[in-house]
């Protein structure tokens, strides 16, 4: 446009240049002036062009990093997404391993958690002396109930045959164990006596190696089997590992006896529990301490060493004192334990009622010994095999003979020869190990009492008569049982 | 500044994921080193009263509970009773 308007004035100039004269001079110079001025705006205009080009030449550059930025982003986005979509795949099409599926199951339960355990026992027993051969049945469930992992709910149902009718129950044991720490732990309600070894750690069908229970432990127990209260208890390595020490202690009903009887006296049967304490205002007191010294690397075997006391007023202001001493050994094969027992026990009008009792017992697994060229079912067989032998005994002064029964049952063979005040048994077993909890056990009991001792009588008389036991014919016995731990 | 504390917090990212790890691979270590002393444990702990039963014949909830009632039972030490339940759910 600017050109056209320039080119017009000077086409009016040349056409006009013969009339303007000087007048024409002046007017060219503006045209000239304006001229610059236009081509000025020109260059100005043509320079801010120029910069606004470059201003957006940037900004498409920018824009194009951008793109690539967000590109190069996008791509890595969908790299990681597809590798962990693969491993997602991987992880459901794998197959989880024994300790991720327990976890997921342990996690699928919840923090309640039971399970059954126990045993049972079937038995058949034979009695030269009263010709008795039978059978018997056990059934001791245990239910164990987790709360959490410092609370655990335990409950024991026996439940038995006895003569001539239905079943029997009881409930020798019902605890809560509340683990306060690693070293104590509170064992509250009904439990088996923490004396010695044999109620709490031997008495299973199982893991009792013999059919019946050792004398001072049997019909004739100088300590009550189970008890009423509450234990404090725990366990912590002193030396090496397995060097350790273990104590419980515990508050009770205490002992009782047998209150069939007109009037206490020697020689009566300690009761299985006193489960509602009418007969003293005062607890009984325990305490068991266990010590094992040889370290687990020393090639010497486990050794236990233990001592046990339970007193308590078993009647108004007598007392009754019970002490004894145990050891258990074990080395490969070899397996040996024995306990001696004494107690005491104050009488309201007569002499001390003192009884002593103990046992000892070994065993040796047949496992490790050779058979050469035995075929291979007779190996099996034979290694199997676990022939045991135990000696136990009782002294105590007199027998009553009203609470003598020789009804045999699971784990008593109804020997006549043991109600004496001096019995004495050997036996003789053999046991065949069909898995580690399953076991059928063979046991000859060889009943060889002593003489001495009195007999108590009441016969339905307000007053005892007491006569002198004098000797006791000896008898022999057979048990076999199959025992299972579940 | 921004930039300071970006460079900040991933540091602190990267002192987590390598704890973490670090954790995950010291509770392995401690787990392998109970189930060697659990499977030394094992046999003659058990034995001392009965036979010792193997792994497989409960599920690993059962034996949480069998070796709470088993601490009780024997006053095992509580890290003894540990290493044996590590070892009987690991050995099934």
């Amino acid at each position: 446009m600017r050109y056209l308007i320039a080119a017009f004035v000077v086409f009016c100039l040349i056409m006009g240049g013969g009339v303007a004269g000087a007048q024409d001079t002046s007017e060219l110079e503006q045209i000239k002036r304006e001229i610059r001025n236009i081509k000025a705006d020109e260059d100005r205009e043509r320079q801010r062009d120029e910069e606004l080009i470059g201003q957006l030449e940037k900004k498409v550059e920018q824009l194009e990093n951008q793109n690539h930025q967000l590109q190069q982003s996008s791509s890595k986005l969908q790299a990681q997404t597809s590798q962990q979509f693969q491993d997602l795949q991987q992880q459901i099409s794998a197959n989880p391993s024994p300790s991720q599926f327990a976890r997921s199951f342990e996690d699928y339960l919840g923090t309640h958690q039971f399970t059954l355990t126990g045993g049972v026992g079937g038995d058949f027993i034979y009695d030269r002396q009263t010709a008795t051969n039978t059978f018997a049945l056990d059934f001791e469930p245990i239910i164990l109930y987790r709360v959490t992992d410092w609370l655990l709910f335990e409950g024991t149902i026996e439940a038995n045959l006895p003569a001539g009718g239905s079943a029997e129950f009881s409930m020798p044991v019902a605890t809560a164990q509340i683990f306060l720490n690693d070293y104590m732990e509170i064992n509250a309600g009904i439990f088996d006596q923490p004396f010695g070894d044999f109620y709490e750690d031997q008495s299973p069908f199982w893991v009792n190696r013999f059919v019946t229970a050792p004398l001072p432990y049997g019909v004739e127990a100088l300590v009550p089997p189970t008890d009423l209260g509450v234990q404090l208890r725990g366990g912590v390595q002193w030396g090496a590992l397995g060097q350790d020490f273990d104590y419980t202690v515990w508050v009770s009903n205490g002992p009782s006896f047998a209150p069939d009887v007109p009037q206490p006296v020697v020689g009566q049967a300690v009761n299985g529990v006193n489960t509602i304490k009418l007969n003293t205002n005062g607890q009984g007191y325990g305490a068991r301490l266990r010590v094992y010294p040889f370290p687990l690397d020393s090639g010497f075997g486990r050794l236990e060493l233990g001592a046990s006391t339970l007193n308590g007023k078993w009647l108004d202001g007598n007392w009754y004192n019970a002490w004894g001493v145990d050891f258990a050994y074990l080395r490969g094969s070899l397996q040996a334990r024995g306990e001696y027992l004494e107690m005491y026990r104050q009488m309201p009008n007569a002499h001390a009622d003192n009884r002593q009792g103990w046992y000892v017992q070994l065993g040796y697994f047949l496992n490790q010994v050779p058979i050469p060229f035995a075929p291979e079912v007779v190996q099996d067989f034979f290694h199997r095999l676990e022939p045991l032998v135990r000696y136990s005994g009782v002294n105590q002064r007199a027998i009553v003979e009203d609470e003598v029964s020789t009804i045999p049952e699971v784990g008593f063979n109804g020997s006549p020869s043991i109600w004496t005040p001096h019995p004495r048994e050997v036996a003789l077993g053999l046991d065949y190990w069909i898995a580690p909890s399953i076991v059928w056990q063979n046991e000859v009991d060889l009943e060889l009492p002593e003489a001495g001792g009195s007999i108590i009588s009441f016969a339905g008389s307000p007053t005892p008569t007491i006569t002198p036991r004098g000797a006791t014919p000896n008898d022999v016995s057979f048990l076999s049982q199959l025992a299972i731990g579940f | 500044m921004k930039r300071t504390i970006i460079v900040l917090l991933l540091a602190i990212t990267a002192l987590g994921v390598c704890r973490s790890g670090l954790a995950e691979e010291t509770s392995k270590a401690e787990q392998r080193r109970l189930f060697r002393e659990g499977a030394r444990l094992w046999p003659v702990y058990c034995s001392q009263c009965h036979n010792a039963r193997p792994g497989s014949e409960f599920a690993p909830y059962q034996w949480n509970i069998i070796m709470m009632h088993m601490r009780t039972q024997a006053n095992l030490p509580a890290k003894d009773a540990q290493a044996v339940l590590e070892y009987l759910k690991a050995s099934r």
